[in-house]
């Protein structure tokens, strides 16, 4: 092994410089993003398709150099990187993101015929891989700095914010905000249904899953029943299972007066609830089992000659040793449960997937947008949540 | 002793092919003589017009979801694989962190969302599900690449080094085929959810086995919808368990030489 340690390890090296080559081609891939693709496009009404812009043509040539300029600097910072070009890497990454909407005001200024009142701008490609680019910027240089998720948490929501002021206040003329105003109420309606259906059946999920791998540690034969229906279960497409649960519960409805009237309906809550928790028990069902097992006999023996009971090592031992991974399930089932929440429209359960599917239908594209990206942003927002809880709750905490 | 050795390997060598078997002859079945069933689906749908689905042939609608899942498969394992490897090479390290963290990052969009995002810059049709699907099924073939490459033991490899190897031979003497048990879980991990997530494609006009579904819940025709859910959960079934098989291979191979 001395040996071969002794010998010359090839690295990229040029003279003194020890470039971040991460960085240094992440801001390469954005300058070419920037310079050849579209950045805006205009359309002018709803359903026909709008034409490409260029930056120049979008920003003129101040907004396109000071833009070329800032991705630039990302990728000169890189190249001689220390604790403190990350942290300018930082300022200048969340600048280059609050900036984005900016540009978008400008560019409506400079692109939309004040006499079209219909005329929208749409976000070009340009923009969404320059966006996806920024936030792999930000997760590299979390890491270089060992930030926790909190922080990157902390300052997307000081972003998102700025660029929620400035869509509601300054760009009337985005295609996006305008789907969102002529449908504003329906859609915090769709908004509140998606995270109540999410939240219920989670929260179902979870309870079912604690007791069902608690009745498996016990009962060593149910374990390999349960987990081979689970598993089968997952088997079945989600759009499918939906679908077969309205003609058992359109009849049971019809049959059974009481169920009819607590809400029990072929169509809507109820199928997609139940499908929901199915779904969800098998990601639940399997991180709690391991959770539990997974805790360090030393430790339950040590608790035991403490002179702990077995409930005492239940809850204060076992349960809270087990919590990050078991919060590691709720994190998986719930950016699972949003998603499927989406399918969950076609069966008339409501929620931002009912967007998708008649934006789909209208070929409203836009309108597909207004569906898709807050689920987008919602899954994102719990894995980045859920997952800066774990890291917390683990043994040592915030580190 | 190597007699009954032989004869344990030839009992283990029998009884795997027994389920892929089932369930491709259930598969073929269904597929084959759904008409048949028809008294059957009838007595589901008593009032419907018709019980069988009738617009396409389910052979086809088979062979066009096979289709799908076979070419988002098979980018998703070249990408994955090939990826996983350069991270783990000297050169790509600095990569390493990031593709790990990206991975990751792939199966927090929800599959409904990507597939709607994609049809404005795709169009409608059998293009977007086919990029859905890449992206959701990366995860696992990147994670386990990551995993079992990491895994081989370093002594392992100055040993291949010491012994003039190149790095490429040592890879593909010594790393990989040490990692595949591990790879080939990945890649059984995500062809079987990408067979279950393909039917979505169904709503933005591909044309697969989630066609019946969609067209039974548009409908309200159940007899649609079970013919289109049991084709799907069997053709899982039938891949599912050819993994199976080939896992099992693949750990007695390792294990013999």
């Amino acid at each position: 092994m001395s040996l071969l340690d002794a010998l010359p390890t090839p690295r990229l090296r040029w003279g003194r410089l020890h470039p971040n080559i991460v960085l240094v081609s992440l801001s390469l891939i954005m300058l070419a993003a920037f310079w050849l693709l579209d950045v805006v496009s205009m359309a002018p009404n709803r359903i026909v398709l709008g034409t490409g812009h260029s930056a120049l043509e979008a920003f003129g040539w101040p907004g396109a150099l000071l833009a070329t300029l800032l991705i630039a600097t990302v990728g000169i910072f890189a190249c001689q990187p220390s604790q403190r070009h990350y942290r300018a890497l930082l300022a200048t990454i969340v600048l280059l993101m609050a900036l984005m909407p900016v540009g978008l005001i400008a560019s409506s200024y400079l692109l939309i015929d004040p006499e079209l009142p219909q005329a929208r701008l749409g976000l070009g490609a340009a923009y969404w891989v320059v966006l996806f680019v920024l936030l792999l910027c930000l997760i590299e240089i979390r890491l270089r700095l060992n930030l926790t998720r909190l922080w990157p948490t902390l300052l997307l929501s000081g972003v998102a914010l700025l660029w929620w002021l400035c869509a509601t206040f300054w760009l009337d003329s985005l295609a996006l905000v305008q789907e969102f105003k002529a449908r504003d109420q329906q859609f915090v309606r769709a908004i509140g249904q998606h995270i109540r259906l999410v939240g219920i059946a989670v929260s179902i999920s979870v309870v079912m899953g604690l007791s069902l791998a608690m009745l498996m540690r016990r009962y060593e034969r149910l374990q390999k029943g349960a987990f081979a229906v689970l598993n089968f279960l997952q088997t079945i497409p989600s759009l499918a299972l939906f679908g077969l649960l309205l003609a058992p519960l359109a009849w049971l409805a019809a049959n059974v007066p009481f169920l009819d009237r607590i809400g029990v309906s072929g169509i809507g809550t109820t199928p997609a609830l139940i499908a929901l928790v199915a779904y969800s028990l098998l990601p639940m069902v399997r991180n709690t089992y391991t959770a539990l097992e997974e805790v360090s006999p030393d430790t339950l023996e040590a608790a035991k000659g403490m002179g702990m009971r077995a409930g005492q090592r239940f809850w204060q031992v076992r349960l809270p040793l087990a919590l990050p991974v078991l919060l590691e399930g709720v994190r998986i089932t719930t950016v699972q449960a949003i998603g499927l929440t989406a399918v969950a429209a076609l069966i008339g359960a409501g929620g931002l997937g009912t967007f998708i599917f008649q934006g789909l239908g209208q070929a409203a594209m836009d309108m597909v947008l207004l569906g898709a990206l807050p689920i987008l942003m919602l899954a994102l927002m719990v894995d980045a949540g859920l997952g800066a809880l774990a890291e917390a709750l683990r043994p040592g905490g915030i580190r | 002793m190597s007699n009954s050795l032989g004869a344990a390997r030839q009992r283990q060598q029998s009884s795997p092919w027994l389920w892929p078997l089932i369930w491709g002859a259930l598969l073929l079945i269904s597929v084959v003589a759904m008409a048949s069933a028809e008294p059957l689906f009838r007595w589901i749908e008593p009032d419907a017009r018709q019980v069988i689905y009738g617009r396409a042939d389910f052979y086809v609608l088979l062979g066009r979801h096979l289709l799908v899942v076979g070419i988002a498969a098979l980018v998703t394992i070249i990408i994955g694989v090939l990826a996983g490897i350069a991270v783990t090479r000297e050169r790509g390290g600095d990569f390493l962190p990031l593709v790990g963290q990206l991975a990751s990052l792939g199966q927090t969009f929800p599959p409904v969302a990507v597939l709607a995002l994609a049809v404005p810059v795709l169009g409608f049709g059998t293009l977007p599900i086919i990029v859905a699907l890449m992206l959701y099924g990366l995860l696992p073939i990147v994670r386990n690449t990551l995993t079992g490459l990491q895994e081989v033991d370093p002594d392992i490899k100055t040993a291949a080094h010491a012994m003039g190897m190149t790095a490429v031979q040592t890879l593909r003497q010594v790393e990989l085929p040490l990692a595949a048990p591990i790879i080939l879980a990945g890649i059984r991990t995500s062809v079987t959810i990408n067979i279950a997530t393909a039917a979505l494609g169904a709503t933005v006009g591909a044309s697969n086995l989630g066609d019946p579904i969609i067209s039974g819940i548009v409908n309200g025709n159940m007899a649609y919808v079970i013919q289109g859910a049991l084709t799907i959960a069997l053709l899982a079934l039938t891949v599912d368990s050819l993994f199976e098989v080939l896992q099992r291979q693949l750990r007695s191979r390792l294990s013999t030489s």
